[in-house]
């Protein structure tokens, strides 16, 4: 099995999988869209929202990443032998 | 079948033969225990077995229903599992230990009392923190210690729990309870229970001890010590409004500590939290939909998370570092290693065909049927938190990054941890494909359709925007060489700060009391002997005679008190508890 040939095929086109995965995105917003079309809305409002899951990651991700790094470099992270 | 054979005996009973067997032999041995365990399970029927009266109590080792068969059969594939990774141990020791804490689960999981359960935590406790100390260096002696003492502690809670338990109730049975009427006693037990299932914030000895542990080790451990937890939590206290709250809020602090730590173990250890959260806050939501979720979950739990330590397992086993910030490239060297972690990373993130989207799913699903929004969305972000740390950052610094070389020049490990992690990733594509292989184990009988489209849509928009986010701010997470503070900070600090407030002042009164004791305490007592002697000897002598021999008396059993033997003082202080717990118990 070559596994790493295929790894090394993917990385020598990053660029034109980086715009095969920027499609893959649009796609699913638009798909969304038309599941919401199609569907019945449900009860909640997070049902009714079109891509309302894209908005959740894209923001929710962010906040994790900058929340939690910032209150790790403020008071949490200390040298390994912090401890001794 | 009439005759039921507790599971646990094979792993007894069986451990003890090893340092008799050899070779070949051995290694067979060590996995026909668990598969010999595995049949016992199969065949077995629902029905109350081993039950015995014990100083008045009835004590029941046997109590099979769907609910202790679901964690029975993952107890025991995982305790093959375990077993095949940990083949090339040398160690008998290891191999013993391990075997008495699988052992010890499956006693819990099966006893039908209290008191039965008490005893195979303790068992479990006490056996696990050998897969710590196995490690053999000083960090891992030292967390093995802190997570032993921790264990003891919820060990106490829910021995107190037990005896207020007995004398409300008047009997031992481990049966649901009710949250309307629960008091003292069973909030207690509860506590007990929630410690060892890392509740908040009882949880700092699990990222404390599992990086610490062997390689092998940490596979056993993250499997049976959180699982029993949520098993006894889904037992005894479904419903539970607390655990609810306290499930959701681990589901996201345990992400949030996986964004920022460095070693690979640790990263893992925190989504144990993070994933066990699920299970508890499906516990407290306490449906039939919810209950049912986080034993599915528990089920896929045990595997995905085994797969990703066992993975991990190997690059610290092959490379000699789980740290992030010393890893990268170690796709060139350990490709296969990187598929089957990549696999329980897909798992533990909830992909299509994967085990963790039929059964995290349910548990989301029946916050959102039990109208709890709050709790679906701190759900949701921790799910976006777990692609993010396991599934990305981990894979892209340990195994990808910008190198262009392997940061550390390594091979695939032994044949047996690649079977071990090839067959643990097999089963959580099964169960991602046929999730009705699992949903026919569960407890209630619940309809749950997974693959719908507009959950597929979900999962598949959240997933896949978390990735963009991550390569957009790929930059901030470059991993330090850090550790980060959590509450084992308390003990860990406040033990020092203890020690300093001895050596300080406590000594110092100790000393400077016996400076003042020798120099008057003693002349007093010599002077008030020598008065009384005079006194005896010239006024009343003959009149009361024996009073210098009481004096003599008073002097020795002072001298009798001071000898600083420290098993006098804890025979003291145990006789004081006792006398304590009596009043506490026949005062109420």
């Amino acid at each position: 099995m070559n596994i790493l040939g295929y790894i090394e095929f993917l990385r020598r086109h990053m660029k034109t999988l980086k715009w095969v995965l920027m499609v893959y995105l649009v796609a699913l917003v638009l798909l969304d869209v038309l599941l919401h079309l199609e569907e019945a809305p449900g009860h909640f409002f997070i049902d009714r929202i079109w891509a309302f899951w894209t908005i959740f990651g894209i923001i929710g991700c962010s906040l994790l990443i900058r929340v939690a790094k910032a209150i790790a470099h403020l008071f949490l992270s200390k040298n390994e032998d912090y401890y001794g | 079948m009439d005759r039921w054979v507790h599971p646990a005996l094979f792993f007894f009973l069986g451990s003890l033969l090893l340092p008799f067997l050899k070779g070949k032999v051995k290694k067979f041995f060590l996995l026909f225990i668990p598969a010999l365990s595995m049949v016992d399970v199969a065949m077995m029927k629902p029905g109350i077995y081993g039950s015995y009266t014990f100083l008045k109590m009835t004590l029941i080792f046997g109590r099979v229903d769907k609910l202790s068969l679901v964690f029975a059969w993952v107890f025991v594939i995982m305790a093959f599992l375990g077993a095949l990774y940990a083949l090339h141990v040398k160690k008998d020791g290891h191999h013993i230990a391990g075997s008495f804490y699988v052992g010890s689960s499956l006693g819990a999981v099966f006893g039908g009392d209290y008191f039965t359960v008490f005893i195979f935590w303790e068992i479990m406790a006490f056996s696990s923190v050998f897969l710590v100390w196995y490690r053999a260096n000083k960090r891992s002696i030292d967390a093995g210690f802190r997570y032993l003492l921790v264990h003891i502690f919820g060990g106490l809670l829910f021995f107190t729990g037990m005896m207020l338990y007995y004398y409300k109730v008047g009997n031992l049975l481990f049966l649901a309870n009710q949250p309307g009427n629960a008091g003292l006693a069973e909030y207690l037990i509860l506590a007990g229970f929630a410690l060892n299932a890392a509740v908040l914030p009882l949880h700092a000895w699990l990222p404390d001890a599992y990086p610490e542990a062997t390689v092998e080790g940490a596979v056993f451990l993250c499997a049976f010590t959180t699982k029993t937890a949520v098993y006894v939590l889904a037992r005894g206290f479904a419903g539970f409004e607390v655990l609810a709250i306290l499930g959701t809020a681990m589901t996201v602090y345990g992400v949030f500590y996986a964004v920022i730590e460095n070693d690979m173990r640790r990263v893992l250890a925190y989504h144990i939290i993070s994933q066990v959260g699920y299970m508890v806050a499906g516990i407290g939501i306490g449906t039939a939909l919810a209950v049912n979720g986080a034993c599915a979950h528990a089920f896929a739990h045990i595997l995905y998370k085994a797969l990703l330590f066992m993975g991990a397992g190997a690059v610290l086993y092959m490379a000699g570092t789980a740290k992030l910030s010393e890893l990268g490239g170690m796709y060139k060297c350990m490709p296969l290693t990187m598929i089957f972690y990549i696999v329980g990373a897909v798992s533990i993130s909830g992909f299509p065909l994967f085990s963790g989207f039929v059964s995290k799913s349910m548990i989301v699903a029946s916050a959102h049927e039990a109208g709890r929004l709050n709790l679906l969305a701190l759900m949701e972000l921790a799910g976006i938190g777990t692609f993010l740390s396991v599934g990305l950052k981990v894979t892209y610094f340990a195994f990808f990054g910008k190198r262009e070389t392997p940061a550390i020049a390594a091979e695939e490990p032994p044949k047996n941890m690649l079977w071990a992690m090839g067959i643990t990733s097999a089963l959580c594509f099964i169960i991602g494909v046929y999730p009705q292989v699992l949903y026919d184990l569960l407890p209630f009988p619940v309809e749950y359709r997974p693959y719908t489209a507009s959950h597929l849509s979900e999962m598949l928009q959240l997933l896949s925007f978390t990735g963009l986010v991550f390569f957009l701010l790929v930059k901030k997470l470059v991993p330090e060489d850090k550790i980060n503070l959590d509450m084992d900070y308390v003990y860990r600090k406040g033990g020092r700060l203890f020690m300093k407030l001895d050596e300080k002042v406590f000594a110092v009164i100790d000393t400077v009391w016996g400076e003042i004791y020798r120099t008057l305490g003693l002349r007093v007592l010599f002077n008030e002997a020598e008065f009384l002697y005079g006194f005896d000897k010239k006024v009343i002598d003959g009149v009361v005679d024996g009073s210098a021999l009481s004096v003599r008396g008073v002097g020795s059993v002072v001298r009798r008190l001071q000898t600083g033997r420290i098993q006098v003082y804890i025979g003291c202080a145990v006789l004081i508890l006792f006398l304590v717990l009596w009043f506490v118990v026949y005062g109420m």
